[in-house]
């Protein structure tokens, strides 16, 4: 049984999958060709037919049309076909570097966080091409259960000392950056008492990662939660999945002047608040509670963002000309 | 011995600093536990010096140097030049060159005897290799990469190259450097070796990622185990005497 005979493969166009600056700006190309290419899509994917191993028979055609057939052509656009697996331990530099800039630049265990979301296979996703040889990680997204990496006797406490110290630096270092006094008695009261039923939200990708993907991405990591329930092969683990509560921590942008000020000249679209991540505003509308804190990186991407953001036409053009503050936030939300 | 250590919560250790037998480059800006730790293991013997090259960090890939000299890429500026010839030993030559290809650390491989450079290399920056770093240069190639700085790292004692490289290959380049070679990986099975670690004849740096595996092989290579500064002048002091009876 193949790892995505569950999940629906997606055929799309896609972006370039190369980060060299040629690649760049055959995004970019490929963006103002977008539009127009998910009409075509939308159109046969309407009339196609579903051969048995699902493939989209309407998809082939447009290989046909364009030439396409080969990784880079003329119009810059680039057919790529992605494919959800567990996590494998060969995962490891892909993920690790996904995860780099988790908690902005503190320096923690982040090797063993990353072989934490490795060993957990049946909650956990990472986005590859279909290709198996190809090591390239588009994405990673998970669950972890805070409650399952703390040690509940003393000889037990000195066994995980050394591998789980990077949840322990990772509690820490959210209970230090948030300034909200009541949020930091909620926060120490998940982290101890309450670790059991909190959930770790990791869900990390590469910028430029077609938003299609999105929605069966999450999907799936519900459905393998609770499949996970029901599943596992022991009592603990079954119950180490009911999470009551998630816990996310997330990168957005937010404008600088935002802070109670009125501008006097500005937009009524301009909006103080930019997600990195499209779900983040979903999920920063749903969850209990929140707070930001401003990140010490400074993002050589943030210019690349504010026109990217432009050339997809969002409105937010005249970002362009400030540089953003650039906090992270973190979100709680309940259990759906 | 070898020491596990990590920039930034990076593990390219050889990316920013350069360990030789007379000094030690170490690029600023980092924290100061990874500068704290290269003092702990090298404090008396040679010194430790905090530099930029370029403005950047990246220090380990742009310049190439053994105890004899240092060679700089031609962005470095008037002021990082200064700075490292009034730190750095008096025997050791500083010097700054022209070359099209600047990331000197990437193109030049080398330990105090012999030097492995690129095989597009300009033929007067070969002599200069020659001159300032006092060493004989072969311009090759490591398991078919021309970037023969990247993927292999030399002490005076022995050498880890690319693990991809064959038994051929790993003959004729030890036949040519005179010392033991060895093709493996770093952090974790990493190929670009001088980026992952650094290494001098007593002792090794190298990302924290690197297995126990990685490490022990890594040991043994350079033959770091029990190594001491002062045990290669006792070694010698020991053949020389034996020479005589």
């Amino acid at each position: 049984m193949t790892p995505n005979v569950k999940r629906p493969r997606r055929k799309l166009v896609a972006r370039p999958v190369t980060f060299s600056p040629f690649a760049r700006s055959a995004a970019h190309l490929a963006s103002a060709y977008m539009i127009k290419r998910q009409m075509i899509e939308n159109k046969l994917h309407e009339s196609c037919q579903h051969t048995p191993n699902g493939k989209c028979c309407g998809q082939r055609n447009i290989d046909e049309t364009d030439s396409d057939s080969d990784e880079e052509s003329s119009e810059g656009v680039v057919q790529a076909d992605f494919a959800f697996f567990d996590p494998k331990p060969d995962d490891f530099h892909g993920v690790k570097t996904l995860v780099q800039t988790f908690l902005d630049n503190e320096e923690w265990n982040l090797s063993g966080f990353v072989d934490l979301i490795l060993e957990q296979t049946t909650v956990g996703t990472v986005v590859k091409l279909e290709d198996e040889d190809d090591d390239g990680l588009f994405s990673v997204v998970t669950a972890l259960n805070l409650g399952r990496y703390k040690a509940s006797d003393i000889y037990m406490q000195l066994a995980l000392e050394l591998d789980h110290k990077c949840m322990k630096e990772l509690e820490e270092y959210i209970l230090s950056v948030c300034h909200e006094s009541n949020l930091v008695e909620q926060l120490r009261l998940l982290f101890s008492k309450r670790a059991r039923d909190v959930g770790l939200l990791v869900s990390q990708r590469v910028v430029n990662l077609p938003p299609q993907l999105l929605p069966p991405l999450y999907d799936a990591l519900f459905d393998e939660v609770s499949w996970a329930v029901e599943d596992e092969p022991t009592e603990e683990l079954r119950n180490s999945f009911r999470f009551k509560t998630y816990l996310i921590v997330t990168k957005i942008y937010k404008h600088k002047k935002a802070n109670g000020k009125l501008e006097k000249k500005a937009d009524n679209e301009e909006e103080p608040v930019i997600y990195v991540k499209a779900e983040d505003e979903l999920f920063h509308e749903l969850s209990s509670w929140s707070f930001s804190f401003p990140l010490k990186i400074q993002h050589v991407t943030s210019s690349e963002a504010t026109e990217e953001l432009r050339i997809n036409g969002v409105g937010y053009g005249s970002r362009s000309r400030q540089n953003p503050h650039i906090p992270t936030a973190v979100a709680l939300s309940d259990r759906r | 011995m070898a020491t596990r250590l990590q920039f930034e919560n990076n593990c390219e250790v050889g990316v920013f600093s350069k360990l030789t037998n007379a000094y030690c480059l170490v690029a600023i800006g980092g924290s100061e536990s990874f500068y704290s730790i290269f003092e702990t293991e090298l404090a008396d013997v040679i010194p430790v010096v905090k530099t930029s090259i370029g403005g950047t960090r990246i220090i380990g890939r742009l310049c190439a140097g053994n105890k004899n000299g240092l060679l700089l890429p031609h962005n470095t500026t008037d002021q990082e030049l200064q700075h490292l010839r009034n730190s750095l030993p008096d025997s050791v030559v500083v010097q700054r060159i022209e070359e099209r290809l600047s990331a000197l650390g990437n193109v030049i491989a080398c330990n105090d005897h012999v030097a492995l450079a690129h095989t597009d290399l300009d033929r007067e920056t070969e002599e200069l290799i020659a001159d300032v770093l006092g060493v004989e240069v072969f311009r090759q190639t490591i398991a078919g990469n021309i970037l023969v700085g990247s993927y292999c790292a030399l002490s005076n004692r022995g050498g880890l190259v690319h693990p991809h490289t064959s038994i051929e290959d790993l003959d004729e380049l030890s036949t040519l450097l005179q010392i033991p070679l060895v093709a493996g990986t770093v952090n974790r099975g990493s190929e670009v070796i001088a980026a992952g670690m650094t290494v001098n004849d007593w002792t090794a740096f190298c990302g924290s990622d690197t297995t126990a595996t990685e490490l022990s092989v890594i040991e043994s290579v350079f033959k770091l185990r029990e190594a001491q500064p002062s045990a290669i002048v006792d070694e010698m002091r020991k053949s020389l005497i034996d020479s005589y009876v």
